[in-house]
């Protein structure tokens, strides 16, 4: 009976003694819980989103959650059409200053060897860039082009790394364009002062 | 099959509750007397006392016998929304719009932060004060941008009083706020449980249980709370009028208060004003309960470290770099 008893305790001390490091080795850290969620959140759950007011356009590449949307460039520039004047059009001499882009100033690219125009515009069609293969490609999808050289920052770009979202952080997916935020002449950020100073907490 | 009588009160949770404060159930009926008895003196022995102040007594005798958030209905909610609506138009002449948004299933908000990027402009300071009703008089900030010097990870190295021409070269910009940790401590040293963690990770604190005592201050190991030592004085068309009742709705004088993930905002799915502000998209905010979010392609794919990880205090702000 004392021996029956004994080994049954043994038993229950082991099993207990089983299932409690079993327990240990099944706590996950927080981040790995997080990871392990694999099922896309429904961009739709949230209903207060409202449709992005700007122009967008359909990336012709997609990121990890699929197709997404960017901003569209060519409403933002001012003189397109380029054709308007880039065509058979006859040119008056008092106008040249204007139409020879004089405002325009590059800093992109080496310095002492900086970018030329047609090295992203197209020779010929001037409504369109061009890539080194010779493809023509739209100002709204701009970064079709940039991502030639800037490769790494165009796929940080897709996966959300780079750059940033309109207005929503849910709801379909529209990203801003690399020339919304840069200059495409000059796209490092301008030196300027900060938009407001810190005083000391203590 | 049903339970008999006595089995089902002990169920129901909002019983135990008011079992619990029947106290305070029997002093906010004495209050609201005494309010009424009170007004009615006023405006009866006083000819034309302005009825609009009793009104406002009204209000704020109701304001002050209110639960604590958490143990609110919904209908409670919607009840002290509107009060604070109506006694920021009667104190103070604005127009508000107070939310109460919960918030929304298998949602949680991570944050991202690019220290090669950031190139220390502070625009999203600006738009955290502007959006968040932050007192303009003691320059109140949630966030903090220190200029550090390479190689250092620590932001008590860097200079957070910086101002002059940015970004300077070999330096870079490395922001700090409340880091929304998972394993809060500032929420388990609260003696009136006026901080807690909602169930979509944000840290809050409800202002009208808020003692001001700043043991959470104290607790806190990345300095990302600020009390605030009167009401906040800001220009009247300044003031941001879409609230949230955890979020910026204007504070009472002598609270905690810090960054809320723009709460009013993100539960609408909006993202947060100093994401939406930051000219070099070095702010990543998203779901981290979504794949395909881009916080998770950060986690996944970048370098990334929090600050102070060895807590144990998991913070949801990472840092990253390109």
């Amino acid at each position: 009976m004392a021996r029956w008893l004994g080994g049954s305790v043994l038993l229950v001390a082991l099993f207990l003694a089983g299932g409690g490091s079993g327990l240990a080795s099944e706590k996950k850290s927080f981040l790995d819980s997080v990871k392990d969620v694999d099922k896309p959140f429904d961009s739709r759950a949230v209903r207060q989103v409202q449709p992005i007011t700007q122009t967008t356009v359909l990336v012709k590449e997609e990121s990890q959650g699929g197709p997404f949307r960017v901003l569209a460039r060519k409403e933002q520039i001012e003189r397109y059409r380029c054709s308007n004047c880039h065509g058979e059009k006859e040119v008056k001499g008092k106008d040249a200053f204007n139409l020879t882009h004089g405002n325009v100033v590059i800093h992109h690219g080496q310095e002492g060897n900086a970018l030329a125009c047609i090295d992203c515009h197209h020779p010929q069609d001037r409504n369109s860039l061009e890539d080194k293969k010779g493809r023509k490609i739209d100002f709204d999808h701009s970064y079709q082009l940039c991502g030639q050289c800037h490769f790494r920052q165009k796929r940080d770009w897709l996966g959300g790394a780079h750059g940033k979202r309109v207005a929503y952080w849910a709801g379909e997916r529209v990203a801003y364009n690399c020339t919304t935020c840069h200059d495409p002449h000059a796209p490092k950020f301008a030196k300027r002062f900060p938009a407001t100073y810190s005083v000391p907490l203590h | 099959m049903s339970l008999p009588d006595n089995e089902k009160e002990k169920t129901d949770p909002t019983d135990a509750l008011s079992e619990k404060s029947s106290r305070r159930a029997f002093l906010k009926g004495l209050s609201i007397g005494a309010a009424a008895a009170s007004a009615a003196l006023v405006v009866g022995c006083v000819p034309g006392a302005d009825a609009a102040a009793s009104g406002e007594l009204r209000l704020r005798w109701q304001e002050f016998f209110k639960k604590n958030y958490r143990l609110m209905t919904q209908e409670e909610k919607d009840q002290t929304v509107e009060r604070l609506e109506r006694l920021a138009a009667l104190r103070d002449g604005i127009d508000v719009q107070i939310g109460s948004e919960p918030p929304l299933p298998k949602v949680l908000y991570g944050y991202a932060f690019n220290i090669t990027r950031c190139e220390g402009f502070m625009e999203c300071v600006t738009a955290c004060i502007k959006e968040n009703n932050l007192d303009r008089k003691t320059n109140t900030q949630y966030i903090r941008i220190f200029e550090m010097e390479p190689g250092q990870l620590d932001p008590s190295t860097g200079d957070g009083k910086y101002f002059h021409e940015v970004p300077v070269e070999n330096k870079f910009y490395m922001g700090t706020q409340c880091f929304h940790c998972e394993n809060a401590p500032c929420t388990k040293a609260c003696p009136t449980k006026a901080t807690w963690k909602e169930p979509d990770g944000i840290v809050v604190v409800d202002y009208d249980w808020c003692i001001g005592c700043r043991y959470c201050q104290a607790a806190c190991p990345y300095f990302g709370r600020r009390f605030n030592w009167g009401k906040a004085e800001i220009p009247k068309e300044e003031i941001t009028t879409k609230q949230h009742y955890l979020g910026n709705r204007l504070r009472p004088m002598g609270k905690m208060e810090k960054c809320t993930f723009c709460i009013q905002r993100t539960r609408k799915g909006r993202l947060p004003a100093c994401v939406e502000a930051c000219p070099t998209g070095s702010r990543v905010f998203g779901n981290l309960l979504d794949p395909d979010s881009e916080i998770r392609y950060v986690l996944k794919h970048k370098k990334v470290f929090r600050m102070k990880e060895e807590l144990g205090t998991e913070p949801k702000f990472w840092y990253f770099i390109d």
